[in-house]
């Protein structure tokens, strides 16, 4: 039993995995880093506090990097950067010497290999039913179903879900947020409900239960009624 | 070429061997050239239900692993001259069936027979997706019950998109929709979902109901496929899904709950 050996000393050393944002440095001055980092946005906020690790596969080798003026940057903006990698000897060296020690990371994902963006699909039409077990989501848009959604079946969408056969499964409408998202159905007997991140559980019990329905946010609510003949 | 039929349910125990065993039985009765295909490696069943136990010495997984000839492993069935079985292994898992291998020998089968049925095993998982890989019409065996229900569907999506018809954009899969161990009675009691209810939550067409029915049982243990059991309902529900599977009008039976007369009520039934 491990509580019965006395401690030996109040260190403990042991592993951990940790997931870590990581950030790609181009041949970049640390001025244009600055502007590119202001041009982020609201991105950059994800990144406030969280540690990150620069990575310099795609830096110039031959040009010893500015890490001084670099960090200065990045701390500025809130990051903390904890290590480099893919980094040569020299950039290493360099990097050590600001305390960023060389991380060795499974390379994943290169931004070449990362799949081209995909054009973004205002919404969609379904003609076909759900079935247990599928999953469609509208990006960028409405998503109408003309068939029915079965229970195990989910359907999210970024602005409104109509589904004009039964609603037995999951409909999440506004899912990017977008409080304003409205779900009608013909027959609702979802399972569950969302809009903006606020869901409910329906039952057999809910007044509305298989009837025709619309399902909007007000406040912090979700407001079920029947849809207006 | 040979029509590929796969019998599959998603959940277990609904009574897919039974139904390929009688399924494929009255094929053969019809004078059609047919082989049943057991696909649930490390559960081989449908020897059993077809009563050929004593005779499997090769099965499926020699085939395709190359240690046997398909002529080896083939077994004429005891009662039709015409219907061959394909047994599994007891000893193997599912991961001995390889995609090629399959594809090898539902190729050969194609050249040689006219209907090849396959017995699926409950699931999603790789033994299940390769006996649905190769099939033109499936058979998806339900009961009457939420949870049962809930995995055809499952499946039902999964035939739609992970078959290779699917995968080469050839037209879909023809899905029929069998309930099995229907009993009217408890469906008016309320305790089973009824026939509508079922149809209304699945939405393909209906190719049958076979009754809940001791001669299922008798039929399993005597090894004899339930389309042999004469005179019993089961034995005409079947006879009528093959028909209807081969294009046949057949009005459904066994649908109403029996009344009970007067002097059965009396006496007993």
């Amino acid at each position: 039993m491990p509580a019965a050996q006395p401690p030996k000393s109040s260190l403990r050393l042991s592993g951990g995995v940790f997931t870590l944002s990581i950030l790609r440095l181009a041949d970049l001055s640390p001025e244009a880093l600055a502007d590119e980092l202001a041009a982020q946005g609201t991105a950059l906020q994800l990144l406030q506090g969280a540690p990150l690790v620069l990575d310099l596969g795609e830096c110039p080798s031959s040009t010893p990097l500015p890490f001084a003026e670099l960090l200065s940057v990045l701390r500025a903006q809130g990051c903390v950067p904890i290590g480099v990698r893919n980094a040569n000897a020299t950039q290493a060296t360099a990097a050590a010497a600001h305390g960023l020690p060389q991380l060795r990371g499974r390379e994943e994902s290169t931004p070449a290999a990362a799949p081209p963006p995909v054009a973004p699909a205002a919404g969609g039409v379904l003609q076909q039913g759900l079935r247990s077990g599928q999953r469609h989501y509208a990006r960028g848009g409405d998503l109408v179903c003309l068939g029915a959604v079965n229970a195990g079946a989910e359907v999210l969408a970024d602005g409104h879900i109509h589904v004009y056969g039964p609603l037995r499964g999951r409909a999440l409408a506004g899912v990017q947020g977008d409080e304003t998202a409205y779900i009608f159905c013909q027959r609702l007997e979802a399972e569950l409900v969302a809009i903006a991140g606020v869901y409910i559980n329906l039952d057999a019990e809910h007044p509305l239960w298989g009837k025709a329905a619309q399902v909007s946010l007000e406040g912090e609510h979700l407001h079920i009624i029947a849809l207006a003949k | 070429m040979a029509q590929t039929v796969v019998v599959t349910s998603g959940k277990g125990g609904v009574g897919k061997t039974t139904t390929s065993a009688a399924f494929a039985s009255g094929l053969a009765q019809r004078g059609y050239r047919t082989v049943v295909i057991d696909f649930d490696v490390g559960l081989r069943n449908l020897d059993l239900v077809m009563g050929c136990e004593r005779r499997v010495v090769y099965d499926f997984i020699n085939v395709i692993h190359g240690e046997a000839r398909l002529q080896q492993a083939l077994i004429r069935d005891k009662m039709l001259e015409n219907l061959y079985i394909l047994p599994t292994s007891q000893t193997r898992d599912k991961d001995a069936l390889t995609t090629e291998g399959v594809a090898a020998v539902m190729q050969e089968l194609q050249q040689e027979f006219d209907y090849v049925v396959c017995d699926s095993p409950a699931g999603i998982e790789s033994g299940a997706l390769r006996a649905l890989y190769h099939a033109d019409a499936a058979i998806v065996v339900t009961n009457p019950e939420v949870s049962s229900v809930r995995d055809s569907d499952r499946i039902l999506g999964i035939l739609a998109a992970r078959s290779k018809r699917a995968e080469e954009g050839a037209e879909p899969i023809r899905e029929h929709l069998l309930l099995t161990r229907y009993s009217p009675k408890r469906v008016q009691g309320g305790e089973m979902l009824s026939l509508d209810d079922v149809q209304e939550l699945l939405r393909i067409p209906l190719l049958g109901v076979i009754p809940e029915s001791e001669v299922i049982l008798q039929a399993s243990n005597q090894g004899i496929p339930a389309i042999h059991m004469r005179g019993s309902d089961v034995a005409q529900a079947y006879d009528d899904v093959v028909a209807r599977f081969l294009g046949e009008e057949r009005p459904l039976r066994f649908i109403q709950a029996e009344k009970s007369g007067f002097f059965k009520r009396l006496f007993g039934g």
